[in-house]
């Protein structure tokens, strides 16, 4: 035992010293071997460098854009030393900003008073929407149109006067320069603005946020604080906050510090810094923690996509290289140095693919920074952020996809046995062996199971997601298997079409079911993921529609435009005055309100709640909607159980300004879509209200009256009330449906990132399948294939492996969508509905094959320009 | 064991292929230094319905002269015939059908589409013009079949054949078309004896028995005896020809090659 200690040790360092001599002959190889087959390596380059590329510019603008936005904020309220606002807050569920109560003007006076202080100031906020030239309203699809009363101290006004004056009187404004711009409005134009009653304004001047057109694409209009106090506070003498500047030689926490005794109790005091801070947050973590997730989930596509093109280009490499490995073995390379020698290659490609991907990356990133105020998005100047995390991460995340993407064949590469060198290189039929089927199969079942389990038995989010991902796992394992049998299928109606050039290229597509497996796989996740998102828009517009054809009773509806987003609501005085004509039977208004109940915030239904009965199908209702009074509140069913709530039973709803109420429940209805959890009446919900306005207004019309006559009356009071848009039923279903098409126009654009490393991919699998194949090539031509039919062939080939793809991830995708949807339907409130929209899907197949048919005209171009003889005669 | 010389009779035959002033310089024309004359004005005629062997030392010309005759590569100057069909005539289009239609071939290995079953292969060329199959071709691939002795082997991989079975596929497949003419570069050279022997006897049997034309290339003097004619190169010229050979013609006459004129050679496949 002791003897083979030492001897152990030292043969150890005899190794250990030449080892590093022998790794230095592998990376010699290797990059001998790189230099030789650069074009080998051109797809997987391509694919590493646009997956970095796109990770990090997503970091390095969700960096910038963060700094931008500090440093706009930071600009603008340079000159607030501590804001002076109400403490409490509520949040409902699915916002991000919560409801804060107003404070007293008369605080301003008190504020002025104590030491330190220079200025104080009231600042209105509130919705305020200016129509432009042409009639339509600006903005409102998203970022918030704001109106305020114009600060005039400057000091303490986010805004700057960049041209004209400060509004002086009634009626006149001042606007953000982006808006004015959007509206194509000038000084001295009057316009209206949606407060939501329609106010006349005129355009005394115009106003910057931060150096910059406006505060991203949010829209200020800027009155004075008396007509702000009117159209915005629910009454006079209140303001949303109190802007405070110190005096010279007082800090912003010393103000505070001053500022908080004389506070009333509910009134907090923070620092001009922190109140920037919160700003800016607020803005990036609505905006742009949602863009930038948005974007890194799909580089993480793209990548997982690139992965499987990496992993197919060594696979090939090697598989090209057993003579020359088998050689190198037989010399007496050991398998570590073969493998090594594989693996160096890998990282070398990673290296100088991340390295130019991080390049592109910031090109990425400056193009977006000078696009954005192209577009309409006013991206605060600065120069661009580039971290070491934004930097580093992408440069980690493409070395390892790189290197364990090429992990399996370098280790393959090491096994090489040293005969290999004497034997015609062997035919690939790995793939379709019997131990993968049966494991491919059992996995497909456990995660068949596991989703049904977890969508239709229990349901559980967590089980469905790991249904999926194991359904994903599978579809990979089987891929070879599958390919054989989905390959021979697929091809069979192209043997027929095509004679001997289409069963060319389908047997073609059969020789190495892995390979096949491996290309097709980075399109099929591609395509599933395509897939997935159709099947969920489509499910999610038939849901809306469902609600819409389910709960909305009413002919038409004026509604704002989107849900809520923007836009500053409809006058409450629109929905009486529709009640008035003669051809309408029924209009009801519905507002919004928060309150919070038993602690936890809740949106509240505004509303006449009998009319809400009639316009409305509430389901199976208990109790009765018609005598609620301001004391009384209506619930639905799903949150009267979750409240432990029935007739009767008083809750108690505590609200933005303080005071707290016990209601008692007067009636529970069934279904909570378009009416919300909670009705409270106008009179009950009235003292606690912030600036007034409805959602939406349904109209019901009498017995007789033609839709269109109705539809007119409407419109034509709508006018007078800043002119929102009347919707049919039908109307206002797809306009309800509208933001999913925009969500999945961005989706598709940044999936076609994913669909074009997958192109690569197949691109590059066939032009080394066509070098691999120059021998059997020249043959065909020498015996009379003519150029057209070699072309031929190696497109299909190409168009088979595509429609294995597509097909696998039509297939995929579309169950996915169905778990999603399921998913969904068993964790909300709402009923979700299940669609698979055949159009869209026809769409994404074709797309898929036309992708395949692209993909294939390199590489038959390349086919068809072998020489003849040159084919023949190479070893 | 010579082929017979009972067909010496037919040298009057028309030619099924043949090149006139045949040039072929490889590398650039304009430097001297790398440009390699392959072929050195060549004029030779290889009769319809004869068997006829190209022989000489390595980089004589031989496998070029095949395949500018074939219509795989083209002469620098020069002009070679299959029947009257002058090929310098024709785009890469219409010399891909030439071959598809008149001409066959069986080279040294790699003869076969490996993703192709044995029927397959044979029928190739006429699956590739979309052709028809009409009793008379039927009849002729299906004597063709048995001729080469694979009707047992029709549905297998070309892998899963002996390297003389997948010749013998080869010469089957040269022959499916019924060409105006088959080039044969070295078709025994990865062959043993005893395979080899067996594909000459095809290639023999296809000429007298069934009127076919053979152009082989070889440096096997034993395989060149199975021809009816032998013709010589040397540094791409014609040097010779030989009616009714015999092996040890054959050698006699390449040994005076050596010690003459031609540089040593190994006698490699050229």
């Amino acid at each position: 035992m002791s003897a083979t200690g030492p001897r152990g040790a030292a043969g150890h360092g005899r190794p250990a010293e030449s080892r590093g001599a022998a790794l230095g002959a592998a990376l010699r190889i290797s990059l001998t071997s790189l230099r030789g087959h650069k074009r080998r390596f051109a797809g997987t380059f391509l694919a590493v460098l646009l997956g970095v590329a796109f990770l990090a510019g997503t970091l390095v603008m969700g960096d910038t854009l963060r700094a931008s936005f500090d440093t706009m904020f930071g600009n603008a309220t340079r000159g607030t030393d501590a804001v002076v606002r109400s403490e409490n807050t509520i949040t409902t569920p699915g916002e991000s900003q919560g409801v804060r109560r107003n404070v007293d003007t008369a605080l301003v006076d008190r504020i002025e008073k104590v030491p330190g202080v220079a200025a104080a100031v009231p600042s209105i906020q509130g919705a305020g929407q200016l129509i432009g030239k042409d009639g339509d309203p600006i903005g409102g699809q998203g970022p918030p149109t704001l109106a305020g009363n114009w600060i005039t101290d400057p000091e303490l006004n986010a805004y700057r006067l960049s041209e004209g004056r400060a509004p002086a009187r009634s009626g006149e404004v001042v606007v953000n320069r982006g808006a004015a711009e959007t509206g194509d409005l000038k000084i001295g134009d009057t316009t209206t603005l949606r407060t939501p009653d329609p106010v006349k304004v005129t355009i005394v001047g115009l106003a910057t946020f931060g150096g910059e057109d406006g505060m991203a694409q949010t829209t200020f209009t800027g009155m004075t604080q008396a007509d702000a106090e009117k159209y915005l506070m629910p009454k006079p003498g209140e303001a949303a906050t109190v802007q405070v500047r110190a005096g010279p030689g007082t800090g912003q926490q010393e103000l505070v510090d001053a500022l908080t005794p004389v506070l009333p109790k509910g009134v907090e005091a923070i620092t001009g810094q922190e109140s920037a801070e919160e700003n800016s947050d607020m803005i990036s973590g609505q905006f742009l923690t949602l863009f930038t997730t948005f974007l890194l989930v799909f580089s993480g596509i793209a990548l997982l996509v690139a992965t499987f093109s990496i992993h197919n280009t060594f696979a090939i490499v090697v598989a090209q290289r057993t003579r020359e490995n088998a050689l190198l073995r037989a010399l007496g390379a050991s398998r570590r140095q073969v493998t090594a020698s594989t693996l160096t290659e890998a990282v070398v490609v990673a290296v100088v693919a991340s390295v130019a991907g991080l390049a592109g990356g910031i090109g990425i990133a400056a193009g977006l920074q000078a696009l954005f105020p192209v577009i309409g998005f006013p991206f605060p100047e600065g120069d661009l952020v580039i971290s070491g995390t934004s930097m580093l991460l992408p440069l980690a995340v493409g070395v390892v996809v790189c290197v364990a993407s090429a992990l399996l064949p370098a280790v393959r590469a090491g096994r090489t046995a040293p005969l290999a060198a004497l034997r015609e290189t062997a035919v690939d039929q790995s793939g379709t062996s019997r131990a993968r089927a049966v494991a491919g199969a059992a996995l497909a079942l456990a995660a068949v199971a596991l989703t049904l389990v977890g969508v239709l038995a229990s349901p559980s989010i967590w089980l469905a997601g790991t249904g999926a991902v194991l359904a994903l796992a599978a579809f990979v394992v089987l891929g070879p298997v599958a390919s054989s049998r989905a390959v021979r299928f697929l091809g069979g109606p192209l043997e027929r079409m095509r004679g001997v050039t289409g069963s060319l290229a389908r047997r073609n597509a059969l020789r190495s079911p892995k390979r096949t497996a491996a290309t097709a796989s980075a399109l099929m996740i591609g395509v599933a993921v395509v897939s997935l998102f159709t099947v969920f828009g489509a499910s999610l517009k038939a849901t809306m529609d469902q609600t819409v054809s389910r709960s909305f009773a009413g002919d038409v509806a004026v509604s704002t435009p989107s849900f809520g987003a923007g836009g500053s609501g409809l006058s409450p005085r629109l929905a009486p005055a529709i009640a008035e004509r003669p051809e309408v039977a029924t209009a009801v208004g519905l507002g919004r309100g928060v309150a919070e109940v038993d602690g936890e915030g809740r949106a509240l239904t505004v509303t006449d709640p009998i009319a809400l009965a009639n316009s409305f199908n509430l389901g199976k209702v208990e109790g009765s909607l018609s005598d609620l009074g301001d004391d009384g509140i209506a619930i639905t069913r799903k949150e009267a159980d979750k409240q432990h709530l029935k007739v009767g039973d008083k809750a108690e709803l505590a609200f933005t300004d303080g005071k707290k109420d016990a209601f008692s429940v007067r009636a529970v209805y069934g279904q909570s879509e378009l009416a919300g959890d909670y009705v409270i009446t106008r009179d009950a919900w009235a003292p606690h209200r912030g600036q007034d306005s409805d959602t939406l207004v349904s109209v019901t019309f009498k017995d007789g009256v033609d839709a269109a006559d109705g539809k007119a009356a409407v419109s034509e009071v709508a006018k007078a009330y800043g002119d929102p848009e009347v919707q049919t039923r039908d109307e206002y279903a797809q306009s309800a449906a509208g933001g999913i098409d925009m969500m999945l126009t961005l989706v598709y654009a940044l999936l076609a990132l994913a669909v074009l490393i997958a192109l690569l991919g197949i691109a590059n699998t066939l032009t080394l399948a066509v070098h691999e194949r120059t021998r059997e090539l020249g043959l065909l031509r020498a015996v009379g294939q003519t150029r057209g039919q070699l072309r031929a062939m190696v497109r299909w080939e190409s168009v088979l492996v595509a429609a294995f793809g597509t097909v696998g991830g039509l297939a995929l995708g579309g169950f996915l969508g169905w778990v999603l949807v399921k998913a969904s339907d068993g964790a909300s409130d709402s009923a979700f509905a299940f669609a698979l929209p055949p159009t869209q899907l026809a769409v994404v197949a074709l797309v898929g094959l036309a992708a395949g048919a692209l993909a294939g005209l390199r590489p038959a171009r390349r086919a068809a320009r072998l020489d003849v003889l040159r084919a023949i005669a190479t070893e | 064991m010579n082929a017979t010389t009972t067909l010496r009779n037919r040298s009057w035959a028309p030619d099924a292929a043949r090149v006139e002033g045949a040039v072929k310089v490889y590398g650039s024309p304009d430097s001297a230094d790398t440009a390699v004359t392959a072929l050195d004005g060549v004029s030779v005629g290889f009769p319809a319905g004869r068997f006829t062997a190209i022989m000489g030392p390595s980089g004589s010309g031989k496998s070029t002269l095949t395949h500018c005759a074939a219509g795989l590569d083209t002469l620098t100057s020069g002009s070679a015939y299959i029947g009257d069909t002058e090929l310098g005539s024709l785009d890469d289009r219409r010399l891909t059908l030439l071959r598809r239609d008149r001409v066959g071939f069986v080279f040294q290995a790699f003869n076969l589409v490996p993703t192709l079953t044995v029927a397959e292969n044979i029928t190739l060329p006429m699956d590739l013009a979309g052709r028809r199959f009409d009793q008379d071709g039927l009849e002729w691939t299906d004597a063709l079949i048995d001729v080469v002795g694979l009707r047992d082997r029709l549905h297998h991989r070309p892998a899963e054949l002996s390297g003389g079975q997948q010749q013998r596929v080869a010469v089957a497949r040269a022959f499916a078309g019924r060409p105006d003419v088959v080039f044969a570069d070295e078709p025994t050279g990865n062959l043993d004896s005893r395979s080899g022997e067996e594909v000459l006897g095809l290639l023999g049997r296809a000429v007298r028995e069934m009127d076919r034309t053979v152009v082989m290339v070889t440096h096997d003097p034993v395989a060149a005896a199975h021809a009816d004619e032998v013709v010589f190169l040397a540094d791409g010229r014609l040097v010779d020809r030989m009616e009714a050979p015999t092996a040890d013609k054959v050698l006699d006459r390449l040994k005076a090659f050596d010690t003459r004129s031609a540089p040593p050679s190994e006698g490699g496949p050229s």
